[in-house]
């Protein structure tokens, strides 16, 4: 007893040291932002939040703090609705984390902007980025241009279609594939878009419906189902398809003729930044050229004008966009995810 | 029962204001309950101080009943599935000759073993239409197909499968305490044998039975990886998606209402609790704690050979294909391709061992987390599993039901949760724990300590207070009694215990991936990364490795017990 007794002694102690050092260690940073911001040195933690893959958010972070030594990023990465989930959670109980957001649709960042959480910024780098991507009150930037288009299984179908109209088509019952808007961001950007747009309106989705499409989480587990021929066509974010067909999987994408949904992943700064010059820097980074390389080298369309898309997808200049009205996609989300659920929901 | 109760706890009343009670109690408190109450409180919320808006306006979506229904269904079925499983198992391990005793359990646990995101990959790769179900069926003739797991039935058979082995654990080690003498009694006194079953064993087997089924129960409740994974594309709900979908889908006001559907799913957890209370009430103590390993049913030969084979078959089935269909997709090129020799090819995992920087700063955070919490889990859970036990107050009862709780809620509420209470325990302060590695470690033993009281509480009932009595009255002391009678005889139930927190810690997802930063990733959270950026060889690949080190880790163990029961328990009884 008398062992026990002392060990969990000493473990509430060791608790309680490594609460008090943590603490310390956050306020001492603290303190030092604030010395540097008067400086405007360029210095000091930076909190990532973000939802692109782990592997591209850490190659976006290296070659910055290659070029900003003295800035520590922090990153935490998780599905675009986790991570507002997070910080609205953070928010209500009493402070926000994170430094610089940078996460799936611009209509997210409305949903922010409302709340009152975003720190206007216009950078000058947005100078190059097309007018329609960058917020008018300078609160996001688009980052990149990843457009939602048609996969097939290359061994499934051989000839390959031009029109979503397929996925409604007697070859695609039961074969075709799509996220969820509940859980998925981009999915939910294009329910919004869809139903907007007069070719496609609800009729779409009921169409899919009665094709008894298959609604998966994510877009992942879309591109799985279509490259594992389990489903013949996917509707799913372009970047991930043109990757597995440059792997060798038997899959290939499609910009039906009617338009496609983008999202442009845009980047924003928490109104409650600790480091604000830092958070600028890497907001001017990711919107400058050599960011916008970079975004083109991982596997990403740029969103900057005259910087190449990678092999297997198009540039902005190329692609017919389907748009919609942010405000009206903003006010009409939650309504929207609900028709969604009550259309496909098992009532 | 009541007496001995009595008699300990005036012994322990002497020790009673101890620094030790305190702490566990403070710690019960803090942890566990400020977090519900938080929640609680947050369901309650409104404009206009409490109100029961968000319960009304939850009850009254039609939804959410047909969620609960669904819920109802998925749990009951699959608890029974586990119970009817693991009792099955368990009893042909204790009771029969079967062969290769040791292999079986190692086959039995697998399902276990493998996190629930990747068996759920797994089995819908093996059941696709262009897994080796499908390719069987195919060669056939008719035009059989394979059965479609996006379905209740197929939600219902996954969980089932991969719950089974916490009551195969628990009522595993009870069954082989029964004491032999009585079933002969039976036997002898001309009741058949299952009156022997019915009157004796299964009455005996009763503590484990429903310890086991009531951590599959909980299991199941909580199961996220599961329903989200089979359960969207079917349109199929339950609770712990739905509360999700709430929280995630529809903004902040969403909050509110998910935490009122989270106490939903608590209420669900305390009736499954009181439940197994109500079948516990009358279960009778056993006076010997000698484990016993010979077989007690003798199957003639071919009896036996029938059993072995329908036995290897489940388990293959169950625990071996899926996982082969798994290693077997790590191995392949690119995602889709045929698994031929052209296509094989190890670059996944020469990505997973040596060019990914953070995997291996996964797997040691994971190592780390899961011992640590584990060895926290012993002391502590087996503290309250032991004031449980022999001092059974109201108080003490609901502590276990507070720490069962948080099991209980899916991780995602809990996490939430957990952000609400630890970002500021107090207004205006943060003591920096939410945001560091910390909250993983309190947020972990919040989740998984009644584990750790389950399997103590167990064996610790197997256990009579007499041998307490006895070693008092001899006038050993505390310390002497725990080191001298108790620890050693309960030891294999503690580690079968620590052996659950331990796994269910190591590949622990939900939780951590609302409160991981930088530096704090785990494996859950890597594998997850891999399959959500579109990476599925890499995933499967990392999934794989891990499934080979805890299958070393198991080896491990084993041959510790081995020894444990070789050198410090040389009276008993071995095979």
């Amino acid at each position: 007893m008398k062992i026990i007794k002392k060990t969990l002694t000493f473990m509430f102690i060791l608790l309680l040291l490594a609460a008090c050092s943590s603490n310390t260690e956050t306020t001492g940073t603290a303190n030092n932002e604030n010395e540097s911001e008067e400086q405007t040195t360029i210095e000091g933690n930076l909190s990532f939040y973000t939802s692109q893959p782990d592997e591209d958010a850490q190659k976006l972070v290296d070659s910055f703090t290659e070029k900003y030594p003295d800035v520590k990023i922090e990153i935490f990465r998780s599905g675009t609705e986790e991570v507002v989930s997070k910080i609205l959670a953070e928010n209500k109980a009493g402070e926000v984390q994170a430094d610089v957001l940078l996460v799936a649709d611009a209509v997210t960042y409305e949903n922010l902007k409302n709340e009152d959480l975003l720190l206007s910024y216009k950078s000058e780098e947005a100078n190059e980025i097309p007018e329609s991507f960058v917020d008018k009150d300078g609160m996001y930037t688009g980052t990149k241009v990843m457009a939602t288009v048609l996969a097939v299984n290359t061994e499934k179908v051989k000839e390959l279609p031009d029109s979503w109209n397929v996925l409604a088509s007697e070859a695609a019952k039961g074969q075709a594939v799509m996220p969820s808007p509940l859980y998925s961001g981009a999915a939910a950007y294009n329910l919004g878009v869809f139903t907007r747009n007069g070719e496609f309106n609800w009729d779409f989705y009921e169409g899919l419906k009665k094709n008894e499409v298959m609604i998966t989480e994510g877009n992942g587990a879309v591109q799985q189902a279509v490259a594992a021929g389990e489903k013949s066509y996917g509707m799913i974010v372009d970047y991930l398809v043109a990757r597995a067909k440059a792997d060798g999987s038997p899959i290939d994408l499609i910009y039906p003729k009617e338009g496609v949904p983008v999202i442009t992943e845009p980047i924003a700064i928490m109104k409650n930044t600790k480091n604000e010059a830092a958070a600028k820097a890497f907001v001017d980074f990711v919107l400058s050229e050599e960011g916008q390389q970079l975004a083109a080298e991982i596997g990403y369309t740029p969103i900057r004008n005259g910087i190449d898309a990678p092999e297997g997808l198009k540039t902005i200049e190329e692609m017919n966009v389907l748009e919609a009205d942010l405000s009206e996609l903003y006010e009409a989300r939650e309504s929207d995810k609900e028709e969604f659920s009550n259309l496909f929901g098992d009532k | 029962m009541a007496r001995s109760a009595i008699t300990s706890g005036n012994l322990f009343t002497k020790y009673s204001p101890s620094f030790f009670k305190i702490f566990v109690f403070f710690l019960v408190f803090l942890v566990f309950f400020i977090p519900i109450i938080r929640l609680v409180l947050l369901s309650l919320s409104s404009e206009n101080g409490l109100s029961l808006s968000h319960y009304v306006e939850v009850l009254k979506n039609p939804v959410t009943w047909k969620t609960i229904y669904n819920t109802i269904i998925i749990v009951t079925g699959s608890t029974i599935i586990s119970v009817f499983l693991g009792l099955l198992t368990a009893w042909i391990v204790a009771y029969t000759n079967v062969r290769h005793k040791k292999l079986l359990n190692l086959f039995i646990f697998l399902p276990f073993v493998i996190p629930s995101y990747i068996t759920t990959l797994a089995w819908t790769q093996f059941m696709g239409v262009n897994g080796p179900v499908a390719k069987l069926l195919n060669i056939l003739p008719g035009h059989i197909q394979p059965m479609n797991l996006y379905s209740l039935t197929g939600i219902i058979l996954v969980m089932g499968i991969s719950h089974y082995p916490l009551v195969y654990l628990l009522s595993g080690s009870v069954l082989r305490k029964i004491p032999r003498e009585l079933e002969m009694a039976a036997k002898v006194s001309g009741g058949s044998k299952y009156i022997s079953l019915r009157k004796i064993t299964i009455p005996l087997a009763l503590p484990g039975i429903a310890s086991g089924g009531l951590l599959a129960f909980l299991a199941s409740l909580d199961n996220f990886g599961i329903p989200a994974f089979l359960g969207i594309p079917a349109n199929i709900r339950v609770l712990s998606t739905y509360i999700y979908e709430q929280i995630i889908g529809f903004g902040p006001s969403a909050f509110a209402k998910g935490a009122a559907l989270s106490v939903i799913l608590g209420i669900f957890a305390i009736i499954g609790t009181f439940f197994q209370w109500l079948l516990l009430r009358r279960s009778k103590q056993i006076e010997t704690s000698r484990v016993d390993k010979e077989p007690r049913v003798i199957l003639p030969g071919r009896m036996r050979l029938i059993i072995e084979t329908l036995l290897w078959t489940f388990l293959i089935v169950t625990s071996l294909v899926p996982l082969l269909s798994m290693a077997s997709t790590s191995l392949i090129k690119a995602y889709g391709l045929d698994f031929n020799l052209q296509n094989i090819s190890f670059k996944h995992y020469e990505f997973i061992l040596f060019s990914s920087s953070k995997v291996q700063g996964a797997i040691q955070n994971s190592l780390q987390l899961a011992f640590i919490v584990t060895l926290i889990g012993l002391f502590v859970g087996t503290y309250i599993a032991y004031i449980r036990v022999r001092k059974p107050s109201l108080l003490n009862k609901s502590i276990e039901v507070m720490v069962g709780l948080p099991y209980a809620l899916p991780g995602t509420v809990l996490a939430l949760a957990m952000i609400f209470t630890w970002l500021e325990p107090i207004p205006g302060w943060n003591p920096g724990i939410y945001g560091s590695i910390f909250i993983l470690y309190i947020a972990y033993i919040t989740r998984f300590l009644i584990l750790q009281i389950r399997g103590s509480v167990t064996s610790l009932l197997q256990i009579d207070g007499s041998m307490e009595d006895a070693a008092r009255t001899s006038g050993a002391s505390p310390y002497y009694k725990w080191r001298k009678i108790l620890i050693p005889l309960i030891l294999p139930g503690l580690l079968s215990g620590a052996f659950l927190v331990f796994l269910t810690a190591l590949t622990e997802l939900t939780v951590s991936s609302l409160l991981w930063s930088s530096g704090s990733e785990t494996i859950g959270l890597v594998i997850f990364n891999f399959e959500q950026a579109g990476n599925t060889t890499y995933s499967t690949a990392f999934s794989t490795i891990i499934v080979l080190l805890i299958l070393i880790g198991f080896i491990i163990i084993f041959l510790f017990q081995k020894y444990w029961e070789r050198k410090v328990l040389p009276n008993d009884d071995r095979n």
